[in-house]
C-alpha cells in the first residue's frame, strides 16, 4: 500500500516481493516439505533391494511398535531429556560466575566457548579416549582414590548413555554460558546500582534481579535444548559408541540413519524418520512459536491511505 | 562496581567471594581445555612413548604421526572441499534470508505473515527425520555428489533462523529510513543494498557466524550427499579414521589435530568478534 504510493506500480511492487521471496519459499518447499511429504508417503510402503515397492499400509507403524529396538532408543530418548534440567542450570551457574567479572572473565569465556566451535566428530574421538579403561579419566580417579568409579564408560551398558550425554553437555555448554551472558547484559546497570545502594548482596541480587530480568532467555535456552537434544547426537553417536554397547546410546536420528543407510530399509528407516520427526514436533512447536512471535511481520496500521 | 566505602570486614568478604569465584571458573577452565591438550601431547609422542607414559610430557619428541597423516590423507583437498561447502552454504543461505526477510518485514504484503511462519515452520523439519526421502530428493535433482547439491540442503537448513533474525532485526529499524531513498527513486534492490544490508549488518553478521560453524561441523548432510571420496569433506574423512588405522593413539591424535587446527586458528584471531556476532542478532529481549 504504502509503496504503491510513491511512484512504483503496484505491478512492478509484485515483481520485485516475487524475486525476493520466490528463492527461498522454493528451498523450503522443495528441500523441507517436499521430502517431508515424501517421507510420509514413503512410510507406507515396503522397499526392498531393487524391487518395485509395495503399499504395506500402516505395516511398518504396527512394526515399529512392536519393534524392541525402536522402543529401546525412544526410551533412551527419554532418559536423555531428563538430563535437561542440568542443561538448563549447568551453563546458567557458569554464565553466574563469569558475570562477577573477576580477574580474567574475558579468558575463561573464550576457553568455555572453545568447545563449542570444535566440530562434534572431533570432540566425539576425543572423548573416546579421555574415557576410555586406560583413559585419563579413569587415572585421574585412581589418583584421587576412587579407583572403585573406574569403569569403560562407553562400554559399559549402565553409564554409557550418561558418558555421552555429558560430552555432548562439555560440546554445548559454551553456547548456553554466551547465551545466558548475552541475556545478562541487556539488564541495565542503574538497576545493580539501586540495588547496592539498598545493600543488597549476592544472593539477593541472583534471585531478585538477574534471575526475574532473564526469565526469557533461560526460556529460550531451554526451549532451543529441548528441542535440540535428540537431534545434535548423530556426530557424537557415530565417533563414540555407533549406537553400542548393545542399543544402550542408540538413539532414534542414529537408528533412522543405520536402518535407512547400512541396513538399507529405505521404508522402515523412513518410518522411524516420521515417528521421531512427530516426537520432536512437540518440542521445536515452542520455539517456532517463540520465534514466529519476536519475528512475525506486523500489520501496519498507521498510514497507508492517502 | 566500584563500592568505595565499605568496611573492612565486607572487603575480605569480597576478596573470599572473588577467590572462590576464580577458583570455581579454573577448574571448569581446566575441563574445558585438558581434552584438547591431552590430545595435543598424545599426537606428538611415538607410539612406544605413549604406551609408556599416557599423560605426561612427549619424552621423545616425534612429527612423525603429522606427516604420517598428511600423507595417508590428502588434507588440502579435503580443506578445499570443506571450505567450498561452508562458504557457498553461508552465501547463499544468508543472501536468500535477507531477500526473505527484507521482502516480508519491509514490503508489507497480504500473506507475508504466512510465508513468514511458513519459512519459520520448517524448523520443525529437521535433516535427522527425513534423511532418506531427502538423499532421493537431491538424487532426483541429479546433485547427488556435487557441491551444488550440498550447498542448496546447507541454505535450506540455514534459511528458518537466518530470515527469522533479520526480520526480527529489521523490526527495529524505522521504516522512515527507507522512505528516504525511495522517494530519491531507488528502486527496492538498491533500498536494500543502500540501506537495509548496512543497517542489518549486525544480524547478517550472526547469521554468517552461526551458520559458518554448524555448515564446517556438519556430518550428517556430507556424509549423505557427497559420497564420492574426493568430494568429501574434512569431517567425513575424520569420521573414518579410526577405522583407517590400528588402534594407535598418536596417530589417530595427530588427525583430530589437524582438523580442529584451522578452527582454532580462526577462533583464536576472531574470538571476541565471534562470541559478540553469535548472539547480538540473537538476543535482544
Amino acid at each position: 500500500m504504502k509503496l504503491g504510493n510513491l511512484g512504483t506500480s503496484r505491478g512492478k511492487e509484485i515483481g520485485w516481493i516475487v524475486l525476493f521471496v520466490g528463492p527461498g519459499l522454493l528451498l523450503a518447499l522443495g528441500i523441507k516439505f517436499y521430502p517431508l511429504f515424501r517421507g510420509l508417503y514413503d512410510s507406507l510402503f515396503f522397499f526392498e533391494g531393487g524391487w518395485k515397492p509395495v503399499y504395506v499400509g500402516l505395516d511398518n507403524f504396527h512394526r515399529m511398535f512392536l519393534d524392541k529396538t525402536v522402543q529401546q532408543t525412544f526410551f533412551n530418548a527419554l532418559k536423555v531429556m531428563l538430563t535437561i534440567p542440568v542443561w538448563v542450570l549447568f551453563p546458567l551457574v557458569l554464565a553466574f560466575l563469569i558475570f562477577q567479572e573477576t580477574a580474567g572473565w574475558r579468558v575463561f569465556r573464550a576457553v568455555f566457548f572453545l568447545p563449542y566451535v570444535i566440530a562434534p566428530i572431533i570432540v566425539g574421538q576425543i572423548f573416546r579416549e579421555i574415557l576410555g579403561l586406560q583413559g585419563p579419566l579413569n587415572a585421574f580417579l585412581g589418583l584421587v582414590g576412587l579407583k572403585l568409579m573406574t569403569t569403560a564408560w562407553l562400554a559399559n551398558t549402565f553409564t554409557a548413555i550418561w558418558a555421552m550425554v555429558a560430552v555432548v553437555l562439555w560440546s554445548f555448554s559454551g553456547l548456553g554460558i554466551i547465551t545466558y551472558l548475552a541475556g545478562f547484559a541487556t539488564i541495565s546497570d542503574d538497576i545493580f546500582d539501586a540495588a547496592a545502594i539498598d545493600g543488597a548482596g549476592f544472593l539477593t541480587k541472583i534471585f531478585r534481579i538477574i534471575l526475574p530480568m532473564t526469565v526469557p532467555v533461560i526460556g529460550y535456552w531451554t526451549v532451543l535444548c529441548t528441542g535440540g537434544m535428540l537431534l545434535w547426537m548423530f556426530p557424537f553417536i557415530h565417533a563414540l559408541t555407533e549406537g553400542g554397547p548393545g542399543h544402550a546410546t542408540m538413539l532414534p536420528e542414529y537408528l533412522v540413519y543405520i536402518t535407512s543407510f547400512r541396513f538399507f530399509e529405505r521404508g522402515y528407516g523412513t518410518t522411524i524418520g516420521v515417528a521421531l520427526f512427530f516426537v520432536v514436533l512437540t518440542f521445536t512447536f515452542f520455539q517456532v512459536r517463540f520465534m514466529y512471535e519476536a519475528g512475525a511481520p506486523r500489520q501496519k496500521q498507521k498510514g497507508g491511505a492517502a | 562496581m566500584t563500592t568505595s566505602r565499605v568496611g573492612s570486614g565486607a572487603r575480605i568478604q569480597r576478596k573470599v567471594g572473588k577467590g572462590i569465584v576464580t577458583l570455581l571458573l579454573s577448574l571448569y577452565g581446566v575441563v574445558a581445555i585438558y581434552p584438547l591438550l591431552y590430545m595435543f601431547l598424545s599426537s606428538l609422542k611415538t607410539r612406544l612413548g605413549y604406551a609408556k607414559n599416557r599423560f605426561g610430557l612427549p619424552a621423545p619428541l616425534t612429527l612423525e604421526n603429522f606427516t604420517n597423516v598428511l600423507n595417508r590423507f590428502d588434507f588440502l583437498r579435503l580443506l578445499s572441499n570443506s571450505f567450498i561447502t561452508t562458504v557457498g552454504g553461508v552465501l547463499l543461505c544468508t543472501i536468500v534470508s535477507l531477500f526473505m526477510a527484507y521482502a516480508l518485514s519491509k514490503m508489507s504484503f497480504k500473506g507475508s505473515k504466512y510465508i513468514f511462519l511458513l519459512v519459520v515452520v520448517t524448523l520443525m523439519i529437521p535433516n535427522q527425520t527425513i534423511m532418506y526421502p531427502l538423499y532421493q530428493t537431491i538424487g532426483e535433482l541429479k546433485l547427488i555428489g556435487q557441491y551444488y547439491g550440498l550447498i542448496l540442503v546447507y541454505a535450506a537448513f540455514g534459511l528458518p533462523l537466518g530470515t527469522y533474525l533479520i526480520a526480527a532485526y529489521l523490526r527495529g529499524v524505522p521504516d522512515d529510513l527507507l522512505e528516504a531513498s525511495r522517494i530519491d527513486g531507488a528502486n527496492p534492490f538498491q533500498i536494500l543494498m543502500r540501506v537495509v544490508l548496512p543497517v542489518s549488518m549486525p544480524a547478517i553478521v550472526t547469521v554468517f557466524i552461526i551458520n559458518a560453524v554448524w555448515m564446517w561441523n556438519d556430518l550428517l548432510l556430507p556424509l549423505l550427499i557427497l559420497t564420492q571420496q574426493k568430494r568429501t569433506t574434512i569431517m567425513v574423512a575424520i569420521s573414518l579414521i579410526r577405522s583407517q588405522y590400528d588402534i594407535h593413539v598418536p596417530l589417530i591424535s595427530a588427525g583430530l589435530v589437524v582438523g580442529f587446527v584451522p578452527v582454532l586458528v580462526a577462533f583464536l584471531i576472531g574470538q571476541r568478534q565471534l562470541i559478540k556476532g553469535m548472539t547480538t542478532g540473537a538476543i535482544k529481549m
